[in-house]
């Protein structure tokens, strides 16, 4: 292998990567804050129209991005009102905005572009470097940022004391519900920035493909830790880059190239995370005492 | 007539350390769907005393203690902080008139650590970013002033249960509270764990802080409170100054009768081994031996209890019994047959019944009826097994009213289901059940935890009588007193072995504490 070619392999993973990364910390704030949201997969999907639909609207490519982080605040914020505020089982709310998601997207999209399954071309694009598109370089910042937030300053600390435990939280004068909140709108926003790395170019349904839980199995593989989220998706957007890269020169059937990720990903989660441990309180409603 | 205690109280006491008035709750009522559990309750609390709330579960002291903490809200009456008529909508503004608690199931963090969990709500921050420099100090201070020691560094997932309590009491301290609510606070500490706790409550009342201090052991209210307000069913029944209270008129007040609190436990001439351990050793699942060589017999018609602070094998013994465990050397066997690879069903055919640590967990199915659980374990014999349930409905139904009236259950009904039951009357259904089958060994893992007195003293008759009929009792509690008063012989665990036992006639308080520790063993 030629150094070029192992420069693009580098580069490209790092494409495949980013998008599971932001979802990925987005998971990790939410869960932390005692809230499972498997609509990362949904709100990955809804923010990468969104992104192609603001961008189009707003003739920027950044105010599409913003417009696709609000947008994934907003879907988000369904999951927030209807788990924390109603405590409706998460998975259900879950599994219902997935579906909702792909459904709302082709609506619009048959609506906006004329076509259901895809979007109009997005005249605004990030600069790419060798395949990648530069702005998966923003997942370090970020990540970086996400640690310093959980782990050293007051939002953080109340945030994951809530996910351990809501009840005594509750006790110290701690706004269960607000930080809950805060947890899942965060993880809406990390959709938002992901779509931004995923395709803005076009929406395509069903685009996302399960990296939203190819980023749940990575924040769980992370141990629920920033860092540790950011680096388990390189392992799987690596993966994917390999797959991509490589498919072509290895005399394998490519339906079992394309199973790769998503096999490491069930390989990962079956044995190496055997003794990562959730958050206490995490995919539990809280019930205030008295009733 | 609260009234008249609370008024009567100032004058009659004449008690040197008693203050100012902290604290007074005026006609406080508070109603639940079908109970009053406050029914005017008017308290008065002093800097520099400790009241003792004492009456039986079910009582009201915590719906009462949860009111002035802000988690609940009265439907009537008043609060005066420091004669202040104040209004607390929440544990914050319980915080910021100096109120704290130390619950009953402890509000900690357990990944955090302590000083995480000290801080949590209250924090020193600069533009949001955790600064921990002044809150390590004021913490050191407190730890220093209160008899308490902690490593502020360590995370309280793996401290000891005493120590995760002085976490609480830090929590509370550093909010600078002045009234401090204490629900229960030994249930779960050894005697010299206890003894701790009210070295530190004499200093906290030196320093003219008011402390509320809740229990059912009512030796403990006499050594510590300066004052006693007995509650029944609502209300306050009488508030008496320490100089007064006696053992007897507390139990007779709280229960509204006299309760006999001595158990009539005659020594019987002991027969053939029941349970046989020998050797018995166990790894659990983080590798550690939790149980080393442990080896002992309980023969029939007596009584042998495991004295010995929480975590050191006890819960393991249960279970290598109990239940089908992977063993790591030794044997356990009963009436001779060894049980190694039998399961729950073989060994309750042997005769072991089982009364658990965890009632909720192990002993109650709680969505269940009465009728049900009362059939759990004979499910599946005559005359409750059949193909379809309108069959035997009946004969269930029998099984339980007959149940509930011979073990005096306070329900409904026995169509009643589990979780709407006190934890006094829990446990009798899981002891009537237990019972029912005539057991030739019965384990007794803490079976008086979170019970009031008048139930405790009905369940001591039962395992009395179980010995008097023959079987072989193994009794677990990490209450001495319990121990002490049941036992004909008692086993002191230590660290996953048995390090000493006693007769009855020779132990002394003193000295099996002392084996708890360890300290004689090193």
């Amino acid at each position: 292998m030629h150094w070029g070619t192992l420069f693009d392999y580098i580069c490209k993973g790092l494409d495949t990567s980013a998008p599971l990364a932001f979802a990925a910390l987005g998971g990790v704030f939410s869960e932390k804050s005692g809230v499972v949201n498997i609509a990362l997969e949904g709100g990955m999907l809804f923010s990468a129209f969104s992104i192609v639909w603001g961008s189009i609207i707003f003739h920027s490519l950044w105010l599409g991005l913003l417009f696709a982080v609000v947008i994934g605040m907003a879907f988000a914020a369904i999951h927030a009102v209807v788990t924390i505020t109603y405590k409706v089982n998460q998975i259900i709310s879950g599994v219902a905005l997935n579906i909702l998601a792909e459904g709302i997207a082709r609506f619009l999209s048959q609506n906006i572009f004329g076509q259901e399954t895809q979007s109009a071309m997005n005249p605004y694009s990030f600069p790419s470097y060798r395949g990648m598109n530069v702005f998966s370089l923003v997942v370090i910042p970020v990540a970086i940022l996400s640690w310093f937030v959980l782990n050293k300053t007051v939002f953080g600390l109340r945030l994951r004391s809530v996910g351990e435990n809501p009840e005594a939280a509750d006790t110290l004068g701690i706004n269960v519900t607000l930080m809950r909140y805060s947890g899942v709108l965060i993880s809406g926003a990390m959709c938002g920035l992901s779509a931004a790395v995923l395709y803005p170019s076009r929406w395509v349904s069903g685009m996302t493909g399960g990296r939203g839980f190819i980023a749940l199995a990575a924040m769980i593989f992370g141990r629920w830790s920033p860092i540790g989220a950011v680096l388990a998706s390189l392992l799987f957007g690596y993966a994917d880059a390999a797959r991509i890269s490589f498919a072509s020169s290895i005399q394998i059937p490519s339906q079992f190239v394309q199973m790769f990720p998503y096999v490491l990903a069930v390989v990962v989660l079956a044995g190496v995370v055997g003794r990562s441990r959730a958050p206490a309180a995490d995919g539990v409603p809280y019930e205030k005492g008295e009733d | 007539m609260p009234m008249n205690a609370a008024a009567a109280a100032p004058s009659s006491g004449g008690d040197p350390a008693a203050g100012s008035v902290l604290l007074r709750m005026e006609g406080i009522t508070k109603a639940f769907p079908g109970v009053v559990a406050n029914d005017k309750i008017s308290l008065e609390l002093r800097a520099g005393e400790v009241l003792a709330l004492v009456g039986e579960n079910g009582a009201g002291k915590s719906t009462l203690m949860k009111i002035l903490y802000g988690l609940y809200r009265p439907d009537s009456g008043e609060i005066l902080v420091r004669d202040r008529t104040t209004r607390i909508a929440g544990p914050r503004d319980a915080i910021s008139q100096g109120i704290g608690m130390v619950h009953q199931h402890f509000m900690l963090i357990p990944p955090f650590t302590v000083l995480e969990n000290i801080v949590l709500g209250s924090e020193t921050s600069r533009l949001g970013v955790l600064s921990y420099a002044k809150p390590r100090a004021a913490a050191a201070k407190l730890i220093e002033l209160n008899n308490l020691h902690i490593d502020l560094g360590a995370s309280v997932e793996h401290l000891p249960v005493g120590l995760q309590q002085q976490v609480e009491i830090l929590k509370i301290l550093y909010r600078g509270a002045e009234i401090l609510i204490f629900d229960e606070p030994t249930a779960v500490l050894t005697p010299q764990e206890s003894d701790e706790l009210f070295k530190t409550f004499r200093q906290m009342r030196a320093q003219g802080k008011g402390i509320i201090f809740i229990s059912h052991k009512l030796d403990e209210v006499l050594d510590i409170a300066d004052r006693i307000t007995v509650i029944r069913r609502g209300k306050v029944i009488r508030t008496l100054d320490r100089a007064e209270a006696t053992k007897p008129l507390i139990a007779e007040l709280m229960v509204g009768k006299p309760v006999i609190l001595n158990v009539d436990n005659p020594r019987l001439p002991p027969g053939p081994a029941v349970l046989e351990v020998d050797k018995l050793g166990f790894v659990n699942a983080e590798g550690v031996a939790a149980l080393r060589d442990v080896s002992f017999r309980v023969r029939s018609g007596e009584i042998y209890g495991i004295a010995g602070v929480e975590g050191n094998g006890q819960s393991e013994l249960i279970r290598a019994i109990a239940y089908r465990t992977r063993i790591s050397g030794g044997s356990v066997r009963l009436l001779g047959a060894d049980l190694s690879g039998l399961d729950v069903r073989s060994r309750r055919e042997l005769g072991l019944a089982h009364i658990p640590e965890d009632r909720h967990k192990f002993g109650l199915l709680l969505s269940f009826s009465l009728a049900d659980n009362f059939i759990l374990g004979s499910h599946y014999k005559k005359p409750f097994v059949s193909v379809l349930r309108t069959q035997v409905r009946r004969q269930i139904a029998e099984n339980a009213r007959r149940l509930i009236a011979q073990f005096d259950v306070r329900a409904p009904s026995e169509q009643t289901p589990a979780h709407a039951l006190s934890g006094g009357n829990q446990q009798k259904v899981i002891i009537a059940r237990e019972m029912s089958a005539k057991p030739r060994l019965l384990l007794a893992n803490q079976p008086t935890r979170g019970v009031d007195v008048g139930a405790t003293e009905f369940i001591y008759k039962q395992l009395v009588e179980a010995k008097k009929n023959g079987a072989a009792v193994l009794l677990v509690s990490a209450d001495l007193d319990e121990v002490m008063s049941l036992s004909d012989r008692i086993g002191v665990m230590f660290k996953g072995s048995i390090i000493k036992e006693f007769e009855r006639e020779s132990a002394t308080k003193e000295e099996v504490g002392f084996y708890m520790m360890g300290e004689k063993a090193r």
